[in-house]
């Protein structure tokens, strides 16, 4: 039996479904640091040809068109829409913001492998070193020495201090941001953290403000890019979608029922 | 028994297909750039030298309904809009020839080639797919030119590299093929459109209006319960001949 059209509004459901899971992880993540929206991309289901255009139709004639049947729709995937966050200033000398494209480098643990996000709310280590609020250090790593005083992060990512006993400041290091050719490819672990894909390409190391990077802002951190009133609406649209495509198979449901009954 | 339920039964199978059809469109109703389709049923009629009976219903899916859709800002500069009747050329996914579509959620992939949501390439001027210089940041000109800028001279004007294929539809024959993608029917491409103009931040949504197909809906779940009723009916009629023949 050819896919009906209950199962057609079938995946009508599904995937508004999924739309709306991942409008609510938009919705709940409001508030998180760095955080991307992400959209449902959508696509047509394969189709099913019952009659080929051309066909003979009899002997001499042959049909115009052709009768193919779509099978419904699917969620081919989501995207990360990486619009800049609105930078919020905190004044905590830890907080970074990345005011234009990149990622700061964090090493995940177990394994060493490294995590990308721009989420940078830092703060120091016992032992000096930067860390995340989950306490993964920041890559390269950096140490701030014990004692040192006015910590300062220059929008191209140099950390310079204050130590005891000197009148000039130390340069304690370089910030590195990384770009990727695509960063809609990266895969979102959670945490904030985005790890590398082959879609993504390889992580491309470089200093702040330089091939395209964005600059490091101390004292900030990024909102999410997340639009509460477009996602409400999109949030509507979503729920209107599955109404109707519940009363198609409502509908289907009642023209089966009545030719069970009548005949 | 009467063949009257035949032609009833091809009737009931039209409208249980249109059905069908609706239920797609339906759940397309979010799908960027998708062009509903329409559903006819023409009437076969078998005829017998001058007598004309027994009109087979035959449905058939008319093509898509080309209209424009509503267009939503979406901020995104790789997100096109296609103004007037314009196509965007993309690879097929067999690498064989070309599909054309309204939907512009365009990205660019690892490989460097401009893409859309659904992962198939746009071509370029050329007839292949566009391939973007690693690390150069792109945006795209109301005529299709794909613009790049080296982010390593920020200062240097941006360089265009292609510009999108946009084709003409106009007097072209356009189906939808199996694989969901409208082609010229039998091969061929269509024109390109040297004044076609897109608006990049904005995305045209699908052109299946809900309010229009729940109409269509719930007429095809009448017209597939008023064929049942015609099967039941000459039912009706059969038994009431065979009465009328039975010897008491």
């Amino acid at each position: 039996m050819p896919t009906s059209a209950l199962h057609v509004a079938r995946t009508g459901l599904e995937a508004q479904d999924a739309r709306m899971r991942v409008i609510a992880n938009n919705l709940a993540n409001i508030g998180t640091t760095g955080f991307k929206r992400d959209r449902v991309d959508f696509a047509s289901l394969a189709y099913q040809e019952q009659r080929v255009a051309g066909q003979a139709s009899t002997g001499q004639t042959a049909f115009a068109v052709g009768l193919n049947l779509g099978t419904g729709v699917q969620v081919q995937g989501t995207s990360r829409m990486s619009t800049q966050g609105t930078l919020n200033p905190t004044g905590n000398t830890f907080d970074l913001a990345l005011d234009g494209d990149g990622f700061f480098q964090v090493e995940l643990p177990p394994g060493g492998q490294i995590g990308f996000t721009r989420a940078g709310n830092f703060a120091l280590a016992n032992d000096g070193t930067l860390i995340t609020a989950q306490g993964y250090a920041l890559q390269p790593p950096l140490q701030v020495p014990a004692g040192a005083q006015s910590i300062t992060i220059a929008p191209d990512g140099t950390v310079s201090a204050l130590t005891p006993g000197n009148a000039e400041p130390t340069l304690l290091g370089q910030l590195t941001v990384a770009s990727f050719v695509n960063p809609a490819g990266l895969r979102a672990i959670g945490d904030n953290f985005l790890v590398e894909t082959a879609a993504s390409g390889p992580a491309e190391l470089g200093f702040a403000g330089e091939n395209g990077r964005g600059q490091i802002r101390q004292g900030m951190l990024e909102a999410s890019n997340v639009n509460v009133v477009e996602e409400l609406v999109e949030m509507i649209e979503a729920q209107r979608a599955y109404e109707i495509n519940s009363k198609m198979v409502s509908a289907v449901d009642e023209m089966l029922r009545n030719a069970n009954q009548t005949l | 028994m009467d063949r009257l339920i035949y032609t009833a039964m091809t009737a009931m199978n039209a409208a249980m297909d249109r059905q069908r059809v609706v239920a797609n469109n339906l759940a397309n109703a979010s799908t960027p750039g998708f062009r509903q389709e329409i559903f006819a049923v023409t009437p076969a009629t078998l005829k017998d030298g001058s007598l004309e009976a027994r009109a087979l219903a035959r449905g058939n899916v008319r093509g898509a309904d080309m209209a424009p859709a509503r267009v939503v800002p979406t901020g995104n500069p790789l997100d096109v809009a296609l103004e007037g009747k314009a196509l965007i050329a993309y690879q097929s996914p067999d690498r064989q020839g070309e599909i054309y579509s309204r939907r512009g959620d365009l990205r660019v992939a690892a490989s460097g080639v401009i893409e859309n949501g659904e992962g198939l390439a746009v071509l370029g001027e050329g007839g292949t797919p566009i391939t973007v210089p690693p690390g150069f940041s792109i945006s795209l000109a109301a005529d299709g030119t794909v613009l790049a800028s080296d982010p390593a001279a920020p200062n240097a004007a941006a360089e265009a590299i292609d510009r999108i294929r946009l084709v003409n539809p106009e007097g072209s024959p356009l189906a939808k093929g199996v694989d969901s993608f409208l082609k010229v029917p039998g091969g061929g491409v269509l024109p390109p459109d040297p004044t076609a103009r897109l608006t990049s931040g904005a995305l045209e949504m699908s052109n299946v209006e809900t309010a229009d197909t729940l109409v269509q809906m719930i007429e095809a779940q009448r017209a597939f319960e008023q064929r049942a009723k015609i099967i039941a009916t000459a039912g009706t009629l059969d038994e009431a001949g065979s009465g009328l023949m039975a010897l008491r």
